[in-house]
C-alpha cells in the first residue's frame, strides 16, 4: 500500500475513534470528579478518586441489581436460543403447507413496537401472577423473530447431503436437529446469544413496570434511581453508575466481537 | 420412539424454565451473602428487606410503601423507615421505589384494588382528585376520627390542600413551594440592593434588565429564568387569587373548563414574554438540574426553584445566594403560594390490621422529630410546624438563614380557594399542555394564542375523562 | 467454521413444496411435526404480540375509564380526533423527520467506518473494537451521557464551542436543534451494530474481484463504485430495513433527553403513545396512535422490499 494512502487512513481512523469514543471517555472522567469539579465544567478530574463509585454502591443495592441483570439476561439468552432454533429448524428442514405465510407472520412481529403493546402485556403478566418475578422479565422475550430469521438464514446454508446422510444413519429428525444442525451452526448461535444478552441487559422501561423491589430489579433501573427531580442530581455518582452498568456489556462485546460479526453477517447476507 | 424423543425436547425446555426459576431463589440468597461480605454499611439500606423477612416470620405486619423518591431523599426516607421498624418490631414497613411520580401512579392504577397493590402509595399533589375518584383508597379521615388524631398540629396551609370538603383523604408528606432565588453578588455588581429582592413584575423586569450581561451576540448572564414546569405557572396564577379551573379551582364541584387563560394567566405569560423579547429571560428547559447549573455557573442571576432545592443551591454556589417570595403583578395583592410535592395514601386492598399498621407509620411520619430530620435532610417542609422548634432545625437555620424565608412564605399565605390549589383529575395532562404553551411562547407565539390552546386542550381532556368515567 | 458453499442450490428454498415423495415422512405428518417445533414460538407470539395487538386495535374504538377498561364505544372518533389534532400531526412529522435524518446518516457513517476499518493495517483490530463498542452501551446509559454532554452550562459541547470562540448552542432547548441532538445521540448509539454488519459484509466479498480489478489498473474509487457497493447491497438492504424499523420505534432517548419537548419538536410517535397511555391514561387514543404507527412501519417495510430489493445485487 502506498505511504500516502496509509497515512490518510490512519488519520481517518484515529479521528473517527476520538469522536466516537469521546462520550464514553468523558463519562469515565466525570465519574471521578467531585461535585464542585463537575459544576465548574472541568474535562479532566483533579484526581482519580473512587468516592463516586463507593457512593453509588452504598446508596443502592447495585450488586443485587447486577446479579439480577445477569440472571435475566442469561435466561432470556437461553430461552431465545431454544425457541428460535426450534422454529428456524422447522422453517428450513420441514416442508409443510403454509410455511411461507407462517414465516411472514413471524417476521411481521418485528414490526410491532413493544411500547405500543405494553399495556395489555402488563395486564397479562399481572394475571399470570408474574409481577415482581423473573418470569415476567424473561418469558415474554423468549420468542424472537429476529433470532428465528437469523438462524433460518444460517440453517439454509447447511448442505442437503448432511440431512440425507443422517437419515441413512438412522437419526430421527430431532436427533438430526441437536446432533448435527446445532453444532454446525455454532457461530450463529453464539451471535444470537450475545445479541439476546445485550438487548436484555439494556432493557429499560419494562423492568421498571413489572418489578417492585430490589429482589428482581435490573441494573438499568439504578440509573433512573440515581436521578432526582426536585433535589439536585449528583452527576459524578450518576456517571459512576453509567460506567458500572456498561462495563459488563463492553467486556462481553470485546470478547465476542469476532464471533458476533461473523454470525451477524451470515444472517444479513443471504 | 420418535414421539418420546420429541416430548423429551419439550420436557427439556420446561426443565430449563424451571431451572431459571430455581435460579431465582438461589440467586437471591447467593446475592445476599455477597452483599453481606461486600459492605456492612450497605446494611442500613438493603438490610431492611432482609431483616424484614426474618421478622415477618414472627408475624410482624408487613406494610409495603411505594414511593417516588430517588437519590438523596430516597436515602433519607429509608433511614426514617428503618428507625420506625426498629422502634415498632410488630410492624415491618417495606419502602419500594417505583420511578417518577407519573410512573408510580401508572403502576398503582394498574394494580389498584388487587393483591399486588401496596399498603401505602406516595402520589404527587396533582394526582389528588384522581386518587379520590379511583375507589382504590381509604380516606385517612377514617383513622383520624377513630383515633381522635389532632390534625391542627399540622401546618394549616399544607393540610388545606389535601382536605376536600373538610375531609382529609391523604396524609401530606413531602411538601414544597416555589421561591425566587437570586445571586447576591451579581445584584451588587449591577448596582442593585442585594438585601431587598424585587417582587413585583416591574421590579423584576427592571432588575433583570440591569442584570443581563451581553458579550456581542452572546448573553453571558440572563436576568431571570423559570423552569418550564407547569407548577410555577400555576403558582403565579394562584398568588393573584385566581383559579386554574372553574368551580372555584374545582374545590366546590367538578370543574368543567380551564380558566387559567383568563386575566391572571395572561399576566404571567405577558410578563415572561416581555422579558423574553427583551433578551433578559434565559430559557434553560424543563430539567431541574439544568436550570440550577445555569444559576450556579452564573448564566442566570434570578430564577424560580422549589424550596426543596434551596439548600443544595447554597452549598454548590460560589457566591452569596438570596431567597425571596415569588413575583406578582404590580396592581395585585399577593395571596401567597399553594403547596406542591406529594402526599401518602392508604389503599383499601388490605386487611384492617395492615391498615392500622400503615396508620401507625403515617402518624410516626408526622411527629416533630421525624419531620425535623426529614426537613433538614431533604429540604422539604416539615408538615408539623413544631419540628421547626427542634434543635436540629434551629442549628440548620443558623447555617442557612435563607431556609427561614421559605417557611415564612408558606406561613404568610392567606388561605383561599386559590391558594388551596386546583383539583382536577386530568392535571398531569393539563400540566403538559401548559409546558408546551410555555415552550411555544419562548419560540415567539403570542401569549394569548399559546395560553388559549393549552386551555382548549385541557377542556377536551376534562370532557373526555367525564365521558369515559360516568 | 462452516465452509459449505454459499450458493442457493445448497440451501433449501422456502418456496418449494415437495415434488418428490421418497421422503421419509408423509406431508401430513410433517405438518404436525413442524407445528410441534413452532409451538413454543407460536404460543409466546400469540400471548405477547398478537393478542396485545388485537387488544390494541379493539381499544382504539373506545374511551377508557380510570382502570383502563373500555367504557364508551366511540367508533372512529379516536382516529378522527388524532388526525385533526395538531399535536399528533406534529408528532408524525417529527417522526418522519427523525427517520429521514437518522437512517441515511447512520448507515452512511457506519459504511464509512467499515470501509476504513476493512483495510489491512497494523492495529486495525483496536479500531474495530472502538467502532463497535457503542453496541454495548444501553439506551439508558448512552442517553444519560449525552444528556450531560448537551448540558446548557456544564456540557462539554458548549464548553468546546466557547473555547473556540463560537456562540453556544441550545442543544435541547431550541426545537430545531433538539431533533438534531436526539438524532445525533441515536446515530451514535446505533453505529456499533451497523458497523459490525457492514464490516462483515465487506469481508465476505471475494478477494479475487479486487485482484482482477487491480491488475486492470482500476483505482480505489472505481473499485468502490463498481465492486464494493454492488457486492455489499444485500447487507446494506438488511441494515437499512432494520434501521428503519428501529427508528420508528425510538423511545428511551426521547424519554431521558427531552420528554418530547421543546414545543413537541421531539415528540416521536412511540413517546407520544407512551405519554397518552401512561400519563394521560387515555388508552383509546393511545391505541389508535399505535395502530397508525404499526401501519406506517408496515407500509415502509413493504415499500422497502418492493423497491429497495430491486436494486440489491445478489451473487
Amino acid at each position: 500500500m502506498r505511504m500516502r494512502k496509509r497515512i490518510t487512513l490512519y488519520i481517518l481512523l484515529i479521528l473517527s475513534s476520538i469522536i466516537l469514543f469521546f462520550p464514553t471517555v468523558y463519562a469515565l472522567m466525570v465519574s471521578f470528579m467531585n461535585g464542585r469539579e463537575v459544576l465548574s465544567g472541568a474535562v479532566l478530574p483533579s484526581s482519580f478518586s473512587l468516592d463516586n463509585y463507593k457512593k453509588a454502591f452504598e446508596s443502592l443495592p447495585l450488586l443485587s441489581y447486577l446479579w439480577n441483570s445477569l440472571v435475566i439476561s442469561a435466561a432470556v439468552m437461553a430461552g431465545q436460543l431454544i425457541v428460535s432454533s426450534l422454529a428456524a429448524f422447522a422453517f428450513v428442514f420441514i416442508k409443510f403447507k403454509g410455511r411461507n405465510a407462517l414465516f411472514f407472520l413471524f417476521i411481521s412481529t418485528m414490526m410491532v413496537p413493544w411500547e405500543a403493546t405494553m399495556i395489555p402485556n402488563f395486564v397479562t403478566i399481572q394475571e399470570l401472577g408474574w409481577i415482581n418475578s423473573y418470569f415476567g422479565l424473561t418469558v415474554p422475550f423468549f420468542a424472537l423473530a429476529f433470532g428465528t430469521f437469523l438462524l433460518r438464514q444460517h440453517f439454509k446454508t447447511i448442505p442437503k447431503e448432511l440431512e440425507e446422510a443422517s437419515q441413512v444413519a438412522g437419526l430421527s429428525r430431532f436427533q438430526f436437529f441437536y446432533k448435527v444442525v446445532l453444532p454446525v451452526s455454532k457461530t450463529s448461535l453464539v451471535t444470537l446469544g450475545i445479541y439476546g444478552f445485550l438487548t436484555t441487559w439494556n432493557m429499560y422501561l419494562w423492568p421498571l413496570l413489572v418489578t417492585n423491589d430490589e429482589t428482581v430489579r435490573t441494573v438499568q433501573i439504578a440509573l433512573k434511581q440515581m436521578q432526582t427531580k426536585e433535589v439536585s442530581t449528583d452527576w459524578g455518582v450518576v456517571m459512576a453508575g453509567v460506567i458500572i452498568v456498561v462495563i459488563p456489556t463492553l467486556l462481553l462485546l470485546f470478547g465476542g466481537q469476532k464471533q458476533l460479526q461473523k454470525g451477524l453477517t451470515q444472517g444479513a447476507l443471504k | 420412539m420418535k414421539q418420546s424423543k420429541r416430548w423429551g425436547l419439550f420436557v427439556f425446555a420446561l426443565f430449563l424454565m424451571v431451572l431459571a426459576a430455581c435460579n431465582n431463589d438461589t440467586g437471591a440468597a447467593a446475592d445476599n451473602e455477597e452483599e453481606d461480605t461486600a459492605s456492612t454499611e450497605e446494611q442500613s439500606n438493603t438490610g431492611n428487606a432482609e431483616t424484614g423477612e426474618a421478622a415477618a416470620d414472627d408475624e410482624a405486619t408487613e406494610v409495603t410503601f411505594w414511593h417516588a423518591m430517588g437519590g438523596g431523599p430516597q436515602e433519607a426516607l429509608e433511614e426514617i423507615v428503618a428507625d420506625f421498624n426498629e422502634k415498632n418490631p410488630e410492624i415491618n414497613v417495606v419502602p419500594q421505589f417505583q420511578g417518577t411520580y407519573d410512573e408510580a401512579l401508572t403502576k398503582f392504577r394498574s394494580v389498584g384494588g388487587s393483591k399486588d397493590a401496596p399498603a401505602i402509595v406516595q402520589t404527587y399533589e396533582i394526582g389528588t382528585r384522581y386518587m379520590i375518584e379511583s375507589g382504590f383508597i381509604e380516606p385517612v379521615q377514617t383513622f383520624i376520627d377513630n383515633d381522635d388524631y389532632d390534625t391542627s398540629q399540622l401546618e394549616e396551609n399544607i393540610t388545606n390542600y389535601y382536605a376536600v370538603d373538610g375531609d382529609m383523604y391523604s396524609m401530606p408528606f413531602n411538601s414544597s413551594t416555589p421561591v425566587l432565588i437570586y445571586n447576591k453578588d451579581a445584584f451588587e455588581e449591577a448596582g442593585l440592593d442585594a438585601e431587598s429582592a424585587p417582587r413585583t413584575y416591574s421590579e423584576i423586569k427592571n432588575a433583570a434588565e440591569k442584570l443581563t450581561k451581553k458579550d456581542g451576540g452572546n448573553v453571558e448572564q440572563y436576568g431571570f429564568s423559570m423552569l418550564n414546569n407547569g407548577w410555577f405557572f400555576e403558582q403565579l396564577v394562584y398568588t393573584q387569587g385566581a383559579y386554574y379551573v372553574n368551580e372555584e379551582n374545582g374545590r366546590s364541584g367538578d370543574p368543567a373548563e380551564a380558566v387559567f387563560n383568563e386575566e391572571a394567566g395572561k399576566n404571567v405569560f405577558t410578563f415572561l414574554d416581555e422579558m423574553n423579547q427583551a433578551g433578559t429571560f434565559g430559557n434553560f428547559g424543563s430539567n431541574w438540574d439544568d436550570i440550577r447549573a445555569a444559576f450556579q455557573s452564573g448564566k442566570t442571576a434570578m430564577y424560580m426553584d422549589s424550596s426543596a432545592g434551596v439548600r443544595d443551591i447554597i452549598d454548590n454556589s460560589d457566591f452569596e445566594v438570596g431567597v425571596a417570595y415569588i413575583p406578582h403583578p404590580d396592581d395585585v395583592e399577593p395571596e401567597g403560594v399553594a403547596i406542591g410535592g406529594a402526599s401518602i395514601w392508604m389503599t383499601n386492598s388490605m386487611d384492617t390490621e395492615q391498615q392500622q399498621a400503615a396508620w401507625e407509620f403515617m402518624k410516626y411520619l408526622t411527629t416533630p422529630e421525624v419531620q425535623a430530620e426529614w426537613h433538614v435532610e431533604t429540604g422539604y417542609f416539615a408538615i408539623n410546624p413544631d419540628a421547626y422548634e427542634e434543635a436540629l432545625v434551629q442549628e440548620e437555620y443558623e447555617i442557612y438563614p435563607q431556609l427561614q424565608v421559605t417557611v415564612n412564605q408558606l406561613e404568610d399565605t392567606t388561605s383561599t380557594k386559590a391558594t388551596q390549589g386546583a383539583l382536577i383529575s386530568v392535571f398531569p395532562e393539563s400540566r403538559q399542555h401548559v409546558v408546551t404553551a410555555l415552550e411555544k411562547l419562548y419560540q415567539g407565539t403570542a401569549p394569548k394564542d399559546a395560553l388559549d390552546e393549552a386551555a382548549e386542550q385541557t377542556d377536551r381532556a376534562i370532557e373526555i375523562a367525564n365521558r369515559s368515567n360516568q | 467454521m462452516n465452509s459449505a458453499p454459499l450458493t442457493k442450490e445448497s440451501g433449501y428454498e422456502v418456496g418449494d413444496l415437495p415434488e418428490h415423495s421418497e421422503k421419509a415422512f408423509p406431508l401430513r405428518k410433517d405438518f404436525w411435526q413442524a407445528m410441534l417445533y413452532l409451538l413454543p414460538s407460536f404460543v409466546l407470539f400469540s400471548v405477547f404480540v398478537f393478542y396485545p395487538m388485537f387488544r390494541t386495535i379493539y381499544l382504539s374504538f373506545f374511551l377508557t375509564d380510570y382502570d383502563g377498561m373500555p367504557s364508551v364505544f366511540v367508533g372512529l372518533e379516536n382516529y378522527a380526533y388524532i388526525f385533526t389534532s395538531d399535536e399528533f400531526l406534529k408528532s408524525l412529522r417529527a417522526t418522519i423527520l427523525f427517520v429521514l435524518i437518522t437512517v441515511p446518516a447512520g448507515v452512511i457513517l457506519a459504511l464509512f467506518l467499515a470501509l476504513i476499518a476493512n483495510e489491512k493495517l497494523k492495529g486495525i483490530g483496536f479500531f474495530r473494537t472502538i467502532f463497535s463498542s457503542n453496541m454495548g452501551m444501553s439506551v439508558a446509559a448512552s442517553s444519560v451521557i449525552w444528556l450531560f454532554l448537551f448540558h446548557p452550562s456544564l456540557g462539554a459541547l458548549n464548553q468546546m464551542l466557547s473555547t473556540l470562540g463560537l456562540s453556544q448552542v441550545e442543544w435541547l432547548l431550541d426545537p430545531t436543534w433538539a431533533i438534531i441532538s436526539v438524532s445525533v445521540t441515536t446515530i451514535w448509539m446505533n453505529t456499533g451494530f451497523a458497523f459490525l454488519i457492514i464490516l462483515g459484509g465487506l469481508q465476505n466479498i471475494d478477494e479475487h474481484l479486487y485482484e482482477n480489478a487491480g491488475i486492470q489498473g482500476a483505482g480505489y474509487w472505481y473499485q468502490l463504485r463498481r465492486i464494493t457497493l454492488p457486492m455489499l447491497s444485500p447487507t446494506m438492504f438488511f441494515i437499512v430495513t432494520v434501521s428503519l424499523i428501529n427508528a420508528f420505534q425510538t423511545f428511551g432517548q426521547v424519554d431521558i433527553l427531552t420528554q418530547g419537548g421543546p414545543a413537541e419538536s421531539t415528540n416521536l410517535i412511540v413517546y407520544s403513545i407512551y405519554r397518552e397511555a401512561f400519563v394521560n391514561y387515555q388508552f383509546g387514543t393511545a391505541s389508535a396512535q399505535a395502530v397508525i404507527l404499526f401501519g406506517c412501519i408496515l407500509i415502509v417495510t413493504i415499500l422497502q422490499f418492493k423497491f429497495g430489493e430491486k436494486k440489491v445485487h445478489y451473487q
